[in-house]
Formats: structure tokens, C-alpha cells, sequence
């Protein structure tokens, strides 16, 4: 059995190495043990070849052996706290996002082709190493590129955040089936990056927003990037959710 | 063309009955026996009933013959059904007991204190087997056909429709079908062969009618264990799903992995199936047989001929059985097209609704025409049948998401949880205006269009037959109850068998109909048994008459010869006038006997007794006696010529406001209503907790089920929903049938029926507040499940949840129970009023108030 990595990219930075399959993993995750997560997780597949450059990830490899019984070891933790930073972007796999009951969706990175297919402004949430609700005039490679360079005073090397939904009614009120906490302020924070484009990259939300019903609220999909590359992992739509993954989908939606 | 044939030969065989003698009924003396018909046309009644039994167990076979579906579909319909099973198995046993002790009870009051007619027990038995058979039915069809539902929604929608909604029609069928058959064959018993078999004179109208009302208490019994007993099974079950399922574990609803849903999904069968049923079976035959009471009762009083008295006894059998004959004509008329929106499959089950409550008016005109009744009884007819559909638009209104009220509530959910609960809270109470007012309204027209306000027997008699308008297409309307449960079955079918999207888009739609359907069906099932309510207020007066001539006829006392008659005075200002007759073999000489009691008025006759001058009312004579005395009163007043009215009982038993007894017994009313609605509520409570601590007990010990590794343990859940129901519905059962005989043992006549009357106005209320208020709480969470105020997972929807939870009992325990107490109440009064009658004042001299 050949351990797998995986980092654990929501509350937690989290390297584990693994012999169970990723969506055992997830399952195992959510609810498999007393000291499961309560809420969602999420994960992605690392290389295990980044054990080559980053000691930690050989060492997790390393003491993941088989119980004596011939079990599988189901988690062996390697590194927590900034973790995502020593791996570098072409190492992550597969996005895996795991429900409350263990259901699990793997989601493939595919190319990003750019940030004009929408206009802002945008609201991204934070997922890793940081968490806050953001709005911002930029899009995702944009935002990627302005959040992780060094240069500007607020920055993190890599990131992982969501785009999220950010309808809105005709009377300008944030669209009703929206579950965020305090929609109006995104209303007002959304209005005042579109009014200075230029002069406001960003403005924060929320420092540290409750994610009710998060998977309902993604638009596009996530993205995980520094400054040189990213990763973009999109988001099923709707549709595509209720046909091709209908328990998932039932139970990210509850 | 063999079903022309078929037809042919049906209409043959009714215009054959309609045209033998219509007036048959005219007894004929032959050689001292007396020999008796019936008119050809009331045999429509049985032929209509068997006819709904037909045509229900046609219903059966066409759905029993369709697929169930795969493997995984038939498994898990396999386990609703055998939760299903196990309940009532376990129900019955319990009711069975209960139903025992009653019995022997009834049977003490028959043949050893002689205050009731010995054939009251079996007549509780039969009622209590009949509603109990009709609720078993219907959810043995109910569990048949929620898999093949969703197979058939595989196919089409239309299909999908058609197995749900006749399946419904099975329940809704055979409960109006055993109904109007128990009483024909009640009747038929009662009219041609009870005398034969017995011995004795043949039974007068009145005493059969009161006879056969006495079986509403045993349909009325069995109704509330199973309304009480299936409420508290089903919100068990659903609230332990929902607490420790979603709420704890994040399952979504119908997950095979969480322990309670087949628990919950049995009890949508046992709570709205075969509870519903057993409920408006006791409506529906109440609500008859009172009606038929009332006529023959105002016939009885102004002394009108059998001919005119059959034909007041039969219009409410007769309208039941034309309504069966629409009900099924609009069953085949609800079907609906592929691509059809949730509106058109509304309106697919409208029309099959409106179709017959309009053909029933215009076959109640014509019956009312030949019947040569006066025209006020149609119109009274037609404002029961405008009642039912008022009632069901104002349910629809307080409770559907397309509507401002729930609107509100779920706007209220925007600032959390208190705010919602006091949203619907109000909602709810506001919501009684409606129903209540149009209970009103349609009480003073159908009293007011029979001439109520100049007769007040007519009027009664007008709101009776108002009831029994508004039940005539029970089979029709109980078919679109009962579809709710089977609907909601098929889409927790097709989810947990993972059928393909389309499927679950069409089992989503039919579901979504049951919920408003549903609602619906619990506003017309508060809303009759409101209007019956006040037939049977009237009824009960009728039984106070016969019992107070069978305790003064078992007292007979034959005259001295040259002696017209011997009088007798009891206690309380009753006297007995005893006949000389030779039939003294049987018991209570009721034929040789006049009843009295004190009173003035109109009515009133001038007698000597023990040598002072007595002013009395005549309560009751036996008809030998009404038929052999010339007897005179002082002043030279045939003593049989006018019977005690309505107004004469209100006198003799001081029922007025003034009297504290009415007013305490309107105060115990309520009370009750409160008392039986905490004691449900509380019995959810403790039933959803032993639910919730079980759900948890598996999750911990077998933490594969999560995973999909390891099967729960579903009968433990059903085990446990059906032992926490049982155990808890016993108490407030015993309740509602132990309170009035108390109260009447206690305070009389006139404290019953403040009872009744506190009972009946607090109960209506109440249920229609609850059953509203937790319909609309139910709809605000899917209103704003449906993309308002944030959605699923918003802050909003956590308060909608919590308000969905609150009123989950509301709607599915308390509201729909208390219809039940507030009819059980007054059959308990009918069936124990001999024994108030005879002991109640002794208990009053000892306790030192009587008047």
C-alpha cells in the first residue's frame, strides 16, 4: 500500500499522508472517527514526489505504515501551519470537497482562460492559509496575482479561495437566495470596489464568515495560485450537480 | 363493450328500484304482526355502497397489478410496509383491550343498570371494526402503492398521478363505502328482523336512529387512538429523523444511512392514512346518522306521518350514496398532461373536486324533489357543499407558500427563531377567522334556509344535513388526502432507490401537491366536524329523551283494574304513566309507558298526582301506549298529543348561561381541549426523544452506517416510534371518553353540555390555529428552501427549521386529534346519557346540587 498525501485546506492547514483512496479519505474525514471535523472539509491531492523537496511530506510518507493487523493507516499527519506555501502549485491534484455526512466530490483543475468573462466586481472567499470574505475589482488571476505579491504590505504566498455568488435583485438588494450573514453590507462593499475600480483592489467582507451553506454559493469554482502559476478547479453547475451528482449535491445543499 | 353492458345493466337495475312502490313503508297490521317495507329507492343506499366497495377494490387490483419497480424499490416499500404492519398489529392489540373493557362497561349499562338499549355494545363493536377495517385498508393500499408510484412516475407523470390518486381513492372509497353499509345494514337489521329475532314489537324510527347513532362511539374510539396514537408515531419518527439526521449527522432527508427514515416514512402512512380515515369515517357516519336522528326526531315532536318521518330518516343516506356515485365519477376525472406545472396538477385534482361538489347540488335538488322535501333542506345542502370548498381555499390560503401569511412568517425568519414562532403563533390564530366564521355563517343559513327560526327542529335538522353535504363526496376528498402520504412515500422511494433525475423531478412534483392537498384535507376534516358537531349537540338531547323514558319504563307499575293508567313519581320531577298491556314480557314495557317531567308552557299538561295538581311536559310514550290511550289531562288535553321539545329540556334541566353548571361545564371544555393538546405535545416530546436517543445509540455503535458500511437498525426505530405512540396515546384517549361521563355524573345534563359546547368552540379553534399554524410554518421553510431569505442553510432557514419543528406536532398530533375529542366527546354523552339521566341527580341530591 502506498501512501497518498493530501492537504487538508479548510480551518486547517493540514499535510497527511494516507493509505485510503481520497474519497475513503474524505468520508473518513467527515465522519469515520469520534474526532471527525463537524461541518464540511476539503482537501487536495498533493504529488507524492514533493516529499523529494519538502521534509515534512517525507517524514508523514515515512510513519505511514501499515497497522499491525494489516489495516491501512488511515491518517498520519506530516505538517500543520503553513504548509500550503512549501508545495508548490504544480504538485496539487484533484480539489475533493466533503460534505457533513461524507459524501464526497472530486474536482479535476482544467486551464483558466483569463478574467474578462465576467464583469466585477467579484466575492471571493478565502480559504487558505487565510479565511475572510473579500470583494474585489479583479478577477481571480488578477486577485491571485495582487494577494500573493510579496509587495504589497497585506500578502500570503499561495492562496486557495472560492467565486462566489453575488446576484442580485433588480432593486439592488443581494439576491434572496443567497444565505450570507449581512447581506446588505456586501451589497455596500460590493458598490464601493465598483465604484473605485481602480483606486480599490479589494475590500474585506467578513475577517471570519460563518459559510452557511457554502457549496450552494459557488459561482465559477476555486483557484489556487501564486504569483507564477495557478490552478483553477471549476465548479459543476446546477444542473450538472442534480444529474451527475445528485447525493452529493443533495447533501452539500442541505 | 362489455363495460357498456355492464352499465346497462346497473342503470337497468336502478330505474328498477326507483320504480317499485315509493311509498312502501306504510306498516300493515296482519293478524297482529306487523309486517313492514322499505321503498324501492332506498336500496340506492346499500347498491351505492357496495358500489364504493366495488369500485374501491377495482382501484386495488389496477394498482396491484402495476410494477413495483426494482429490486432496491420493492426493499425498501418492503420495510414501510412491514413498519406499517407492526404498528397496527401493535395498535390494535391496545385498542382491542380498551375496546374489551368498553364493552363489558356498555354491557354492564344494558343488561344490569338498564339504562341503555341492549344493542349498544354491539353496535360501539361494529363501529369501532368498521373504522379500524377502513383505516387498515387504506394503508395496506397506501404501502402497496408508494413503490409503484414512483415506477410509475418512471413512465410519466400522468401515471405517476393516477397509482397515487387511486390509491387514495381505495381509502377514500372503502371509508365512505363501509360507512354507508354498516348503517344499511344497521337499518335493515334494526327495521325488518331485530323484532323476529327478539321478540317483541317491531323498533319505532326513533329508537332505531338512536340505536345506530350509538355506533359513531365506537368509530369515534377507534378514530382518536388511531388519529392520537398515528400523530404520535408519525412526529416521533419525523422529529428524531430530523433532529439527530440532518440537523446532527448532515443526512438528507430520505437517506437510506440514517436509522429513522422508514420510521418517518411509516408514519406518513399510519398518521395521515389510516389515521385520517378512521377520522372521517366517524365524520361521515356521525354526521349521517345524527341528520337521520334530528328528522326522525322532528317528526317524532310535530306528530307527522311514518311515510314523511322515512323520508327526513332516509334524505341524508340517500345524498351519501348519490355523493359516492360522483366521487366516483371524479376520481376518473383527475388526470393530468406530461409536462404539467404544479398548477395544472392542482388543477387536475380541482376539477375532479369541483365536478362533483357541483353534481352533488344538482343531485340534491333532484333527490330533495323527489323526496317532496321542502327546498329549504337543498339549500342547506348546497351551503355544506360551499363550506367545504371555502374552508379548503381558506386552508390553502393560511398555509401555501403562494400566499401572504406564510410569506410572513418565513419574512419573520429573517430575525431568527422567536420571531418565527411568534409569526406563525399569530398567523395561525388569525387563520381561524376563516374557517370559524364560515362555520358560522353556514350554521345560521342551512338553520335559517330550513325554517330554523320558526322551527327549530327544521333548522337543526338543515345544519345536520349541511354536514352531511359537505361529506357527500368524502370519496372524492379523501382520495386527495390520502394521495399526500402515498406521494411523499413514492418521492422517499425514488430518492432512496437512487432513480434517475427526470423520475425524481416527477415524484417532487406529485409530492409538493400532497403537502397542499394534505393541508386542505385536515381544514375540511376540522371544519365537518365542527358542523357535525352541532348535529350530534341536538342528538344527544334525543338520547336524554330515551333515556329518561328507559328509566322510567323499567320502573312499570301495572294500573289497578278499572284504572286507565297508574302514575309514578321519581325524584326530580319525573313521572311515569304506565298502561294496562299485556305485553309484559319485555323489558322496560317501554310500549305501555308515557315519560314526563315538570314543565310548563305550551306543551305542558295539567295532571293529578298523589292529589296535587302537577303541570308536566310528555317526554316519550310507547307507541302501544301513544296508540291504545285516550287518556286526558285536567284539562280534557289527550296526554299523548304533543311530545316534550327541545326548548322543554333546555327548561327542565335549567341549561342557561345563568346556571353555574353550564358554565363550568364550558369551562372544563376548554380545559379539556388545552389538557389533551399539552398531553400530545408532551407525548411527541417524550417519543422524539427516545427516538433521538436511539438514532444516536446506532451512529455511536456502528459508526459504518455513516459510511455506508453498516446497515442501521430500522425496526429498532419503528419499534421504538410504535412502543412510545402506544404508550402514550392511552392516557389522553382515556381522557376525552372518562371526562364527559364524569362531568355528566357530576353536573348533569346541563354540565354536559356546557362541555360539549366548551369543548366544541375551543377544539374547533384550537385545531384549526394548529393544523394552520404548522402548515405554515412547514411551507415558510420550503418557501424559503426555494431561494428566499437566503435559502437552504442561511441563518433564516435555521429559524424556519426550528419553526417547522415546533409545529410539526401542531399539525400532524394535536390539530388533527382534536377534531376527534371534540366529536368523541359528544358520541361518549350520547352513548352514557341513560346513565347521566338516571344517576346523575342522586349523585347531585348527595352532593347537594341540584336545582
Amino acid at each position: 500500500m502506498e501512501p497518498k498525501l493530501y492537504l487538508i485546506c479548510n480551518r486547517i492547514e493540514a499535510l497527511v499522508a494516507s493509505h485510503l483512496s481520497a474519497e475513503e479519505f474524505g468520508t473518513y474525514m467527515a465522519v469515520g472517527s469520534r474526532k471527525n471535523n463537524y461541518g464540511w472539509v476539503m482537501f487536495v491531492e498533493v504529488d507524492p514526489s514533493v516529499a523529494n523537496t519538502y521534509p515534512a511530506a517525507a517524514e508523514a510518507i515515512k510513519r505511514c505504515e501499515v497497522h499491525s493487523d494489516g489495516q491501512p493507516r488511515r491518517s498520519k499527519y506530516g505538517a500543520i501551519y503553513r504548509v500550503m506555501e512549501h508545495i508548490p502549485v504544480s504538485a496539487y491534484g484533484k480539489l475533493h470537497l466533503v460534505t457533513r455526512d461524507g459524501r464526497v466530490l472530486a474536482l479535476e483543475a482544467q486551464p483558466y482562460s483569463g478574467d474578462q468573462d465576467s464583469k466585477g466586481p467579484r466575492l471571493y472567499q478565502e480559504l487558505s492559509p487565510v479565511t475572510p470574505m473579500i470583494t474585489s475589482s479583479l478577477g481571480p488571476a488578477g486577485f491571485i496575482k495582487f494577494i500573493t505579491d510579496p509587495k504589497n504590505l497585506v500578502s500570503v504566498p499561495r492562496i486557495l479561495f472560492a467565486d462566489m455568488l453575488a446576484d442580485r435583485e433588480p432593486d439592488g438588494r443581494l439576491a434572496g437566495y443567497l444565505p450570507y450573514t449581512n447581506p446588505g453590507h456586501i451589497c455596500d462593499c460590493l458598490d464601493d470596489v465598483a465604484a473605485n475600480p481602480d483606486k480599490k483592489m479589494t475590500k474585506t467582507v467578513n475577517r471570519n464568515p460563518d459559510m452557511n451553506g457554502f457549496f450552494r454559493t459557488i459561482r465559477k469554482g476555486f483557484f489556487l495560485g501564486d504569483a507564477q502559476e495557478m490552478k483553477y478547479y471549476p465548479y459543476p453547475s446546477e444542473d450538472e450537480m442534480d444529474d451527475q451528482h445528485h447525493t452529493w449535491w443533495r447533501s452539500a445543499s442541505l | 363493450m362489455k363495460r357498456l353492458n355492464w352499465i346497462q345493466r346497473m342503470l337497468g337495475l336502478a330505474l328498477a328500484l326507483l320504480a317499485t312502490p315509493a311509498w312502501a313503508v306504510e306498516a300493515a297490521e296482519a293478524g297482529g304482526e306487523v309486517a313492514r317495507s322499505l321503498p324501492g329507492w332506498w336500496y340506492i343506499v346499500p347498491v351505492a355502497a357496495f358500489g364504493a366497495l366495488f369500485m374501491a377494490w377495482y382501484f386495488y387490483r389496477s394498482i396491484i397489478t402495476c410494477s413495483e419497480g426494482t429490486d432496491r424499490m420493492k426493499e425498501i416499500a418492503g420495510y414501510v410496509r412491514e413498519g406499517a404492519y407492526a404498528y397496527l398489529r401493535r395498535q390494535y392489540k391496545v385498542v382491542g383491550f380498551v375496546f374489551f373493557i368498553l364493552v363489558l362497561f356498555l354491557s354492564f349499562m344494558a343488561f344490569g343498570l338498564g339504562v341503555q338499549h341492549p344493542l349498544v355494545p354491539f353496535a360501539f363493536l361494529t363501529g369501532g371494526l368498521f373504522s379500524g377495517l377502513a383505516g387498515f385498508i387504506g394503508m395496506k393500499t397506501a404501502t402497496a402503492a408508494s413503490a409503484r408510484t414512483a415506477q410509475g412516475a418512471s413512465e410519466s407523470l400522468n401515471k405517476g398521478l393516477v397509482i397515487a390518486f387511486r390509491a387514495g381513492a381505495v381509502m377514500g372509497l372503502t371509508v365512505v363505502g363501509l360507512a354507508l353499509i354498516d348503517i344499511a345494514i344497521w337499518f335493515i337489521y334494526l327495521y325488518f328482523f331485530h323484532h323476529k329475532l327478539v321478540g317483541g314489537d317491531p323498533m319505532n324510527l326513533e329508537t332505531i336512529t338512536v340505536v345506530m347513532l350509538c355506533f359513531g362511539m365506537g368509530a369515534s374510539t377507534q378514530a382518536l387512538f388511531a388519529r392520537v396514537g398515528g400523530g404520535i408515531y408519525t412526529k416521533a419518527a419525523d422529529v428524531g429523523a430530523d433532529l439527530v439526521g440532518k440537523v446532527e449527522a448532515g443526512i438528507p432527508e430520505d437517506d437510506p444511512r440514517n436509522p429513522a427514515t422508514i420510521a418517518d416514512n411509516v408514519g406518513d402512512n399510519v398518521g395521515d392514512v389510516a389515521g385520517m380515515g378512521a377520522d372521517l369515517y366517524e365524520s361521515y357516519a356521525g354526521s349521517i346518522l345524527a341528520t337521520a336522528a334530528l328528522g326522525v326526531a322532528a317528526a317524532s315532536v310535530q306528530g307527522w306521518e311514518l311515510t314523511k318521518t322515512f323520508t327526513y330518516l332516509s334524505a341524508p343516506m340517500l345524498l351519501a350514496a348519490a355523493g359516492i356515485l360522483l366521487s366516483i365519477l371524479g376520481i376518473f376525472v383527475v388526470r393530468t398532461k406530461e409536462t404539467a406545472t404544479m398548477k395544472e396538477l392542482l388543477s387536475a385534482l380541482n376539477r375532479g373536486i369541483y365536478l362533483s361538489s357541483i353534481l352533488i347540488v344538482v343531485a340534491a335538488f333532484f333527490i330533495i324533489k323527489f323526496l317532496a322535501m321542502p327546498i329549504g333542506v337543498f339549500w342547506a345542502i348546497a351551503v355544506g357543499v360551499l363550506l367545504g370548498i371555502v374552508i379548503g381555499k381558506g386552508t390553502e390560503w393560511a398555509t401555501a407558500a403562494e400566499f401572504k401569511p406564510t410569506q410572513f412568517i418565513a419574512d419573520q425568519a429573517e430575525t431568527g427563531p422567536a420571531t418565527i414562532i411568534i409569526g406563525g403563533i399569530a398567523e395561525g390564530m388569525l387563520s381561524t377567522w376563516i374557517p370559524v366564521m364560515a362555520v358560522c355563517f353556514a350554521t345560521m343559513l342551512a338553520f335559517g334556509l330550513n325554517d330554523g327560526f320558526h322551527d327549530l327542529l327544521a333548522g337543526l335538522y338543515g345544519v345536520g344535513i349541511a354536514a352531511v353535504g359537505m361529506l357527500s363526496t368524502l370519496g372524492l376528498t379523501l382520495a386527495t388526502d390520502a394521495y399526500g402520504p402515498i406521494a411523499d412515500n413514492a418521492g422517499g422511494n425514488a430518492e432512496m432507490s437512487g432513480l434517475p433525475k427526470e423520475v425524481r423531478a416527477r415524484t417532487d412534483a406529485l409530492d409538493s401537491l400532497g403537502n397542499t392537498t394534505a393541508a386542505i384535507g385536515k381544514g375540511f376534516a376540522i371544519g365537518s366536524a365542527a358542523l357535525t358537531a352541532l348535529a350530534l349537540l341536538a342528538s344527544y338531547i334525543e338520547e336524554i329523551r330515551i333515556g329518561i323514558h328507559r328509566e322510567i319504563a323499567s320502573a312499570y307499575e301495572a294500573p289497578a283494574d278499572g284504572e286507565a293508567y297508574t302514575v309514578k313519581s321519581f325524584d326530580h320531577g319525573k313521572y311515569g304513566f304506565y298502561f294496562a298491556g299485556s305485553d309484559s314480557s319485555r323489558a322496560g314495557n317501554q310500549n305501555w309507558t308515557l315519560s314526563a317531567f315538570e314543565g310548563s308552557g305550551k306543551n305542558a299538561v295539567r295532571v293529578t298526582i298523589d292529589g296535587d295538581v302537577h303541570s308536566v311536559i310528555i317526554n316519550e310514550s310507547g307507541h302501544r301506549a301513544k296508540a291504545a290511550t285516550t287518556a286526558t289531562d285536567l284539562d280534557g288535553k289527550p296526554l299523548v298529543a304533543t311530545k316534550a321539545g327541545l326548548e322543554d329540556f333546555m327548561n327542565y334541566y335549567t341549561i342557561t348561561l345563568m346556571n353555574p353548571k353550564v358554565l363550568v361545564g364550558v369551562f372544563l371544555g376548554v380545559l379539556l381541549v388545552f389538557v389533551f393538546s399539552a398531553l400530545t405535545m408532551k407525548a411527541v416530546g417524550r417519543a422524539a426523544f427516545a427516538m433521538v436517543t436511539e438514532v444516536r445509540r446506532q451512529f455511536k455503535e456502528k459508526p459504518g452506517i455513516m459510511e455506508g458500511k453498516d446497515r442501521p437498525d430500522y425496526a429498532r426505530c419503528v419499534a421504538i416510534s410504535t412502543t412510545g405512540a402506544q404508550r402514550e396515546m392511552v392516557i389522553p384517549s382515556l381522557l376525552a371518553i372518562s371526562v364527559p361521563i364524569v362531568t355528566g355524573l357530576f353536573l348533569d345534563v346541563s354540565g354536559v353540555l356546557g362541555l360539549l359546547v366548551g369543548g366544541l368552540t375551543a377544539g374547533f379553534s384550537m385545531a384549526v390555529f394548529m393544523a394552520n399554524s404548522g402548515g405554515a410554518w412547514d411551507n415558510a421553510k420550503k418557501y424559503i428552501e426555494a431561494g428566499h431569505h437566503g435559502g437552504k442553510g442561511s441563518d433564516a432557514h435555521k429559524a424556519a427549521v426550528v419553526g417547522d419543528t415546533v409545529g410539526d406536532p401542531f399539525k400532524d398530533t394535536c390539530g388533527p386529534s382534536l377534531n376527534i375529542l371534540i366529536k368523541l366527546m359528544s358520541m361518549v354523552s350520547i352513548v352514557f346519557a341513560g346513565l347521566i339521566v338516571k344517576y346523575a341527580p342522586a349523585i347531585g341530591t348527595w352532593l347537594n346540587i341540584t336545582k
